[in-house]
């Protein structure tokens, strides 16, 4: 450990984390709002796949829309805006100067936000469309492309403003991030909501903006935390760190090409599917080189983040693969259209992207805030609470999938039988996903406990000036 | 990461400064000569794993696109490499394609040729006439005069259509027959059509030899 030259350098608080406070928290708390709105509303939806009857009669709350319900919630709700701060924060951050327009940030926010609610009364109302990944009314998403311009639009200028020239490979992945949603999500607005594309062109569209949604919007804001916090918390250089660019090319250009898997068996022209089942296996190249760049995480250590994060790339490394095997037509004839294809979205989504988020939201907050979270407690039972709920969510969908994969294969078994051999598996994966509202009661509440609590000690007191990481190794 | 106290979960502290961290990647970007022929594993490793998985795109991509068809919904389907069984021509459509592009030049396209020179197929006997005779014109050609519907002709001399020595056209048998059939069922001709197997005969048994004269095809059935 050497000590640094001067102060300016390596002090870790500085005004580019202050004066971002209000706006950063304010997206950070609707982001944790969302997660338990989203939470509570999977849970009922869960339940209501082995006990129909529940709020059956309640039209505002029956199966669909309980599903689009908890899908939106998470994705526009807390995904978006979590992911936003923290690629904000990040690209911030490396840029070496605080963020410009922050009262637009806050704007867009309140308006962001604003339109999910909106559009989460509309689709418990029946006014949502029938599109994965995009349930909401059509009369919200214009407002939600501008306002997320103006929360982006900072973010951008953090990079073009930066002050060494070599971008990082975290800034990378947060400025395609925030560049590549307003296209997916416009394009789709478009193709799918406002002049709906028919036929198989629909269905085409349909599964190109989830696919990109995935690996051009959510993926790349979860590596952005990923990139930025493993080398800066282990204080050791990216790991083949000359492999980063071309992986990252592979997923920009491959990633959205692979969204013709979600179509494997169904009524579009052979080679649609075959393109998406190829793109998956060049994939897999981002995945070894994701792995092994940020391999660092893997190697242990005490740090409650660095926990998260291994967690989190391990996730995401493995739903590469298990994407890349599912694409594979024998075995999409089991696992296509089953609980299968949920448990993959699970360990997307909660494995993988939410754990990278957790991990950052818990590095980010105390230097934002400036003052330590209240409780350790609290950290390591979120922490238990969001491994265990995950892999058992995804264990339990992921078996109850391979079960209703073969048994639909068989003509002898009926629906009702099949339903009745899924229950047992069905009730794992209610019990994870109760466990994993438990743990996110507890970040919001912890996250509320923060906010609340006055600042003790002057910010710059209780972060160690942070060592100069070490020569690479020649 | 600082080894002697223990990682306080509620403030974790930064390994390295941004600055620092910066620096540290700019300098690992770009090329390193490999002075000592140091060959790393990794990169190697690397390339050819990415060759691999070309590589089995390609194959995958070849095997099951069904040459990106619109209409194509089964991957398994065999590709259309056209060795199908050949399609029938309708010696009508091939007659009236040879007769338009070459026989029109001087019989005119409406069969009625051009008064003094060339003769009519029109209404001709020799058209409606023996098949033999018919045949061998177009085959072998005619020379000297001819008198068509009672008219003398005798500027010009039909040429060598047939797949036979000193012959300008070379068309083969099936070509031969089909533009008669055409010529003998137009211009108001109503005469049974000509087989190629009917030319193909004449052809044998005639082998090489110069053109036809009137005298000479009379005294043929």
């Amino acid at each position: 450990m050497t000590t640094a030259p001067h102060a300016a350098d390596n002090a870790e608080v500085t005004e580019v984390d202050t004066s971002a406070r209000c706006a950063l928290l304010l997206l950070l708390a609707f982001a944790v709002l969302w997660l338990v709105v989203s939470g509570v509303l999977a849970l009922v939806n869960l339940v209501q796949l082995h006990t129909p009857a529940l709020l059956a009669d309640c039209s505002l709350l029956t199966y669909g829309r309980t599903h689009a319900l908890q899908e939106t919630a998470f994705i526009y709700g807390w995904a978006a805006n979590a992911g936003l701060a923290v690629a904000l924060w990040i690209l911030a951050r490396l840029g070496g100067s605080p963020l410009r327009s922050l009262n637009w940030v806050m704007a867009g926010t309140v308006f962001w936000n604003l339109a999910i609610a909106l559009g989460l009364v509309g689709i418990a109302t029946g006014d949502g469309t029938s599109n994965a990944w995009l349930h909401l009314p059509r009369y919200v998403l214009p407002m939600m492309l501008v306002a997320y311009g103006t929360i982006a639009v900072p973010g951008v200028l953090a990079w073009s403003g930066r002050r060494h020239e070599t971008a990082f490979a975290a800034q990378w992945y947060g400025v395609a991030a925030l560049f590549l949603f307003p296209w997916i999500f416009s394009l789709a607005q478009v193709m799918l909501v406002f002049v709906p594309e028919r036929g198989v062109l629909q269905a085409l569209v349909a599964g190109w903006f989830v696919q990109g949604a995935w690996t051009l919007w959510l993926a790349p804001l979860a590596l952005t935390a990923a990139y930025y916090l493993v080398p800066k918390l282990s204080g050791r250089t990216i790991t083949s760190y000359e492999f980063a660019a071309l992986s990252f090319w592979t997923l920009l250009f491959v990633g959205a090409w692979t969204g013709g898997r979600h179509l494997i068996g169904g009524p579009v022209p052979a080679w649609i599917p075959t393109i998406a089942v190829v793109s998956c296996a060049l994939l897999l190249f981002h995945y070894i080189v994701v792995a092994l760049n940020l391999r660092a995480a893997f190697s242990g250590g005490g740090s409650t983040v660095m926990k998260f994060m291994a967690l989190g790339l391990g996730a995401y490394v493995l739903g590469g693969f298990i994407d890349a095997a599912t694409a594979l037509r024998s075995v999409a004839a089991f696992s296509q259209f089953t609980y299968f294809s949920t448990a993959q979205t699970q360990l997307a989504l909660t494995g993988a992207f939410s754990m990278l988020l957790y991990g950052a939201i818990y590095f980010l907050a105390p230097r934002i805030t400036g003052q330590p979270w209240p409780s350790v407690v609290l950290i390591r039972a979120h922490y238990a609470a969001a491994l265990t709920g995950t892999v058992g969510l995804v264990i339990a969908l992921a078996g109850a999938g391979w079960i209703q994969g073969h048994d639909l294969r068989d003509p002898l078994v009926s629906f009702a039988a099949i339903a009745a051999h899924v229950r047992p598996w069905l009730l794992i994966a209610t019990a994870a996903q109760a466990i994993l509202l438990f743990g996110n009661l507890l970040l919001a509440a912890h996250l509320v406990r923060l906010i609340a609590a006055k600042s003790a000690a002057p910010a710059a007191g209780l972060f160690r000036p942070a060592p100069a990481m070490e020569a690479p190794a020649s | 990461m600082s080894d002697q106290d223990p990682i306080d979960p509620r403030l974790e502290q930064a390994g390295a400064s941004d600055e620092s961290l910066l620096t540290a990647h700019e300098k690992l970007r770009g090329w390193k000569a490999d002075d000592g022929a140091n060959y790393r594993m990794l990169p190697l490793v690397l390339l050819f794993a990415f060759s691999g998985l070309i590589f089995y795109a390609g194959i995958y991509l070849n095997k099951y696109s069904v040459r990106y068809s619109p209409s194509a919904f089964d991957e398994n389907a065999p590709a259309n490499t056209g060795a199908g069984p050949a399609v029938k021509v309708d010696p009508l459509v091939l007659g009236k394609k040879n007769f338009e592009s070459v026989c029109a030049t001087c019989h005119q396209a409406t069969g009625l040729g051009v008064p003094g020179i060339y003769p009519p197929l029109a209404g001709s006997e020799w058209v409606s006439g023996s098949n033999e005779r018919l045949i061998r014109i177009v085959l072998y050609g005619l020379k000297g005069p001819v008198k068509v519907k009672g008219v003398e002709y005798g500027a010009a001399a039909m040429p060598v259509f047939g797949k036979v020595a000193g012959s300008g056209y070379n068309w083969s048998d099936e070509k031969i027959a089909a533009t008669l059939t055409y010529v003998r069922a137009s211009f108001g001709n109503t005469s049974p059509a000509i087989t190629a197997d009917q030319v193909t005969a004449i052809r044998t048994k005639e082998g090489d030899r110069k053109e036809w004269s009137q005298e000479e095809l009379l005294k043929l059935p």
